[in-house]
């Protein structure tokens, strides 16, 4: 018999609506509320063990208690697999339906299995994760395609609890997460693309088995009108940092920003400095370590002739081989010093 | 990180020898650089040519803050760069 472990907010746990939306975690055993009728959908091979309950507003206010309440529930359980949702266009639920997923395949390295509207603000979230334990299915705006979204729902989670191979979002319907994977076919790459190059030519209809990321606009910050008596920080991702590499930061795929103080110095003494970064020759950034952090008051003073003072009294911010995702990115500007 | 920054009010001059990949993730102020391993001078030149060059290159990158763009902009160094 397979288990399978339900996450719901306090409306399909059956306890209220909005006005319970306060309600910590809770653990209730087997299925419960609305949520039953997705073992009715599941059939014979499947039982529910434990259905997890959140209330909209704390899961967001209490996240951390929440989250670590919730794991140690499904590490107890020791489902197959875990199934959050469905959460429809309701955009609380479909966020914590997301994340919950997301720090239990993770965590416990169990797969699960969400549902939601493509327009729930859970979606972006969805893909910039981008966790291959993790599947969101497409579904109707409002719960009259609860029949539907079960079915599908069903039908995945019994797939992934028996560890079957799951294929591309294109083949199986649910939501493109971004992740390039490998595939095998019968016809080499070359003759797939001139396939692909004449049908463009012939202004056909193909499909490429590439797709790029499509970056949005961020709006231009307002110049500075002049660079006179204005702080500037260097933010680099050269990998320079001091010698010995106090912050211990990996050749590769950091996750943190470190400051260091550059203010009473005049330049970056080599020797003093080095490069950590597996994606680059360090060896010109060692020997000189203004090829990363142009750290140059002379070029600045210059400036001051010209009746221009640019200060350049911030420590500089270094994170090399930086692997963030944009999230993460933002998080780190809220902590960049003011200039 | 440039574009958040940008987001968050603060002009950007993005430095960078992948200037083709900073375009295409639609970053704001984008300043030419050299070459990946040493991007912000050339070590190839001789020491009065990689100062005059990186002198150049901050130059170039305090124009860029002080430019209003409307959208992604390349900011060129004016000396010639490479060996």
């Amino acid at each position: 018999m397979i288990k399978i472990v339900h996450v719901v907010n306090q409306f399909f746990a059956g306890l209220g609506g909005e006005e319970k939306a306060g309600l910590p975690v809770g653990v209730i055993e087997g299925s419960a509320g609305a949520a039953r009728a997705l073992e009715t959908a599941l059939g014979g091979d499947a039982k529910i063990v434990c259905t997890i309950y959140v209330g909209d507003n704390y899961f967001h206010e209490h996240k951390e208690a929440a989250i670590k309440t919730i794991l140690d529930a499904v590490r107890a359980a020791g489902p197959e697999v875990l199934v959050a949702g469905p959460a429809f266009n309701s955009g609380r639920y479909g966020l914590s339906c997301v994340e919950i997923c997301n720090e239990v395949a993770n965590r416990i390295e169990v797969p699960c299995v969400t549902a939601m509207h493509q327009e729930n603000p859970g979606v972006g979230v969805y893909r910039e994760f981008a966790n291959s334990r993790l599947y969101c299915l497409p579904t109707a705006e409002t719960i009259t395609g609860m029949t539907d979204a079960l079915s599908r729902i069903t039908t995945l989670a019994m797939r992934l609890a028996r560890g079957e191979e799951i294929g591309s979002a294109r083949k199986e319907g649910y939501i493109g997460r971004g992740i390039r994977r490998l595939e095998k076919t019968d016809q080499r790459g070359a003759v797939r693309a001139l396939d692909m190059l004449l049908k463009k030519l012939n202004n056909q209809p193909f499909e490429t088995e590439l797709p790029m990321e499509i970056w949005d606009d961020a709006p231009p910050a307002p110049a500075l009108a002049q660079v006179k008596d204005r702080n500037i920080a260097l933010v680099t991702t050269s990998g320079v940092v001091p010698w010995g590499n106090p912050d211990k930061f990996k050749t590769y795929r950091n996750t943190y920003w470190r400051k260091y103080n550059i203010a009473e110095l005049k330049e970056l003494e080599p020797g003093k400095w080095e490069a950590v970064h597996g994606g680059y020759n360090v060896a010109y950034m060692n020997q000189n370590p203004h090829y990363g952090v142009p750290l140059m008051r002379s070029a600045l003073w210059k400036r001051k002739e010209r009746s221009v003072r640019a200060n350049c009294t911030r420590p500089i911010t270094s994170s090399p081989a930086i692997k963030v995702r944009r999230r993460s990115c933002a998080a780190s500007v809220r902590k960049l010093p003011q200039t | 990180m440039s574009k958040e920054l940008e987001k968050a009010g603060l002009p950007v001059a993005l430095i960078s020898a992948m200037f083709p990949v900073a375009q295409q993730v639609r970053a704001n102020r984008i300043v030419k650089g050299v070459s990946i391993p040493h991007p912000c001078g050339d070590p190839n030149l001789s020491k009065e040519l990689d100062a005059r060059l990186r002198r150049e290159i901050i130059e170039t990158a305090l124009r860029a803050l002080e430019a209003e763009v409307e959208g992604p902009t390349l900011f060129s160094p004016a000396i010639a760069t490479g060996g």
